[in-house]
């Protein structure tokens, strides 16, 4: 589903902030990001949702070869990838029910058809009552969950969830892995970047460390 | 979809029918830009109704100016020594009254032709001693015109001194007049459409850039470059009709008042030409009407082609 072969990438002239980064992500595996903050976490991730080339390496999304993708064919990929930003990068001048929806209004499906499934994922992770709300009203543990909504709204092959329990208490935090979890279940590949030591210890995910810009598996689970 | 398998009980759930409130567009801050770009396209289309309805008048005074002196031709003959006039110009009647497609002839008195001179000249005494041409009026049937170049030889040949006026070489400047003004005109509504596309381009560009943050979103979400163009282009549709509406508008109005100004005392060709340009009958005044219907059309097509093929170019440029 997704390879990373000897990946480096560095912003402009800087220095590399991933380092022969190589690892595999199994089609349905259920995958946790660790590390300090500034390791290159968020950087990997932008690598896996396209909004990045690396400098080096070859990545492979869904069995192509990124570099050599041509931008007409991003859209169909990134269709496939459901990703919740660590910044969330909601939509200030939509609802909430908008911004949740935004996935599938761009894939230009009919609001009749989806209006429905978007209430009852929003009434999920407790937002029901703020469909109508902007985002800007929203405390950050609400962005956190509609951004969380807006990447699973499609049931997307593969999950990306930067820092997705940031902003939340612990109780939540554990609902919001049930999410992911559940979502696993049902096919989606799934990959968290977290430094939540206490929500990794609640799953039997495999681990992938990243430590100035370079990768160790650290789960005894046996991480390819 | 339940992506949750058992579910927890509904709390607070909207029940299905709960009026969700409904952005139209998930392209903010293209306001600004866009009412600009309104404002420019109101004044250019102004002009170019300006532009067109110039046109279409002096279109109209040449067409019956030339209409009239191709309608009228004169004879003139000359005193010649040794020849008398009046039998000159008997010849001449006579020759002219064979010809085909003449529908009147006037010779005109010395009296007359002298008259014609006065406005010149001035009502002097040296007047009568002047060997002043005789003039011929002829009306010709336009309908079945006749062989003025036959006609022209014959009368060199059999009068003295007769010269046949077609005032051909006036109407030949009227019409090159009137084939440059159209050209002129041609040319500055050429410059106004690119002037057009110029604004378009640049008012996307801007209200693409003013929502680089939102266009970042969408990409990542899956949209296309075909789904953030169809949220441009709805916006510069409307911004080209009511432009083109405006301007268009305007212009009529103006050409109206330049009517109006006949009826306030203040006579004038322009005034009248105008009034004939709007409120004459129907057949003479529908074409009129839809060359100025044209003109907002062609606004909201230049504002949505432009803005459409601007909005691939610069997101190809910038993502
Ligand atoms: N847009 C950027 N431009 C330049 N440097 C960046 C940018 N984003 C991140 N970095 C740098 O890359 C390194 C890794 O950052 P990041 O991927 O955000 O780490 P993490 O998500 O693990 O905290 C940091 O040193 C950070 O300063
Ligand atoms: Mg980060």
């Amino acid at each position: 589903m997704v390879r990373f072969e000897n990946v480096g990438l560095r912003y402009g002239k800087g220095p590399e902030v991933l380092r022969d980064i190589t690892f595999e992500l199994e089609p349905g595996s259920f995958q946790f990001l660790t590390g300090p903050s500034g390791a290159g976490k968020t950087s990997l991730l932008r690598l896996l949702f396209l909004a990045m080339r690396p400098t080096r390496g070859l990545i492979t999304l869904f069995g192509r070869d990124v570099a050599t993708m041509s931008r007409s064919h991003m859209p169909d990929l990134r269709r496939r990838i459901g990703t919740v930003f660590q910044d969330f990068r909601l939509l200030d001048h939509l609802t909430t029910f908008e911004n949740v929806a935004l996935p599938l209004r761009v894939a230009g499906e009919k609001p009749e058809s989806y209006r429905d499934n978007v209430l009852e994922l929003l009434n999920w992770v407790g937002l029901a009552d703020h469909a109508n709300a902007y985002p800007p009203v929203l405390s950050g543990g609400e962005k956190q969950r509609a951004a969380i909504a807006r990447a699973v709204v499609t049931r997307p092959e593969l999950l990306l969830a930067d820092e997705p329990t940031g902003n939340v208490d612990p109780a939540l935090a554990m609902r919001l892995l049930r999410l992911f979890v559940e979502l696993n279940r049902f096919g989606t590949t799934v990959l968290i970047a977290t430094h939540d030591t206490h929500l990794i210890a609640q799953s039997t995910a495999q681990v992938m460390n990243l430590d100035k810009g370079v990768l160790t598996f650290k789960d005894g689970n046996g991480a390819s | 979809m339940n992506l949750t398998g058992k579910r927890d009980k509904p709390q607070g759930f909207a029940p299905p029918g709960t009026a969700l409130v409904e952005t139209n567009t998930v392209m903010p801050r293209v306001q600004a830009p866009l009412r600009t770009l309104v404002l420019a396209l109101t004044v250019m289309c102004y002009l170019a109704a300006i532009a067109i309805g110039a046109m279409l008048l002096i279109n109209r005074a040449v067409e019956g100016w030339t209409s009239d002196i191709a309608g009228e031709i004169t004879v003139q003959v000359r005193e010649i020594e040794g020849a008398d006039i009046e039998q000159e110009l008997a010849k001449a009647a006579t020759i002219i009254n064979e010809t085909s497609g003449i529908l009147a002839i006037r010779v005109l008195s010395r009296g007359e032709g002298l008259g014609l001179l006065e406005p010149w000249l001035g009502k002097t005494a040296i007047l009568d001693e002047l060997p002043v041409p005789r003039l011929i009026a002829i009306t010709v049937d336009r309908a079945a015109p006749p062989d003025l170049q036959t006609l022209r030889v014959k009368l060199a040949q059999s009068v003295k001194g007769a010269v046949l006026d077609t005032h051909r070489r006036w109407q030949g400047e009227l019409t090159a007049m009137a084939s440059t003004m159209r050209w002129l005109a041609g040319a500055v509504l050429l410059l106004i459409s690119g002037c057009a596309v110029a604004l378009v381009v640049f008012a996307t560009r801007t209200a693409l850039d003013a929502n680089r943050d939102v266009l970042e979103v969408l990409y990542l979400v899956g949209a296309r470059d075909r789904f953030i163009a169809s949220q441009v282009e709805r916006r510069f549709l409307t911004a080209g009709l009511r432009g083109g509406m405006a301007g268009t508008l305007a212009g009529l109005l103006t050409f109206a008042l330049m009517s109006a100004t006949g009826r306030f005392g203040a006579p004038s060709g322009l005034a009248e030409a105008s009034s004939r340009l709007l409120f004459g009958p129907p057949e003479t005044t529908y074409a009129a009407y839809l060359v100025f219907a044209i003109i907002p059309l062609v606004a909201t097509v230049i504002a949505l082609m432009t803005a459409r093929w601007a909005v691939f170019r610069i997101l190809r440029s910038i993502f």
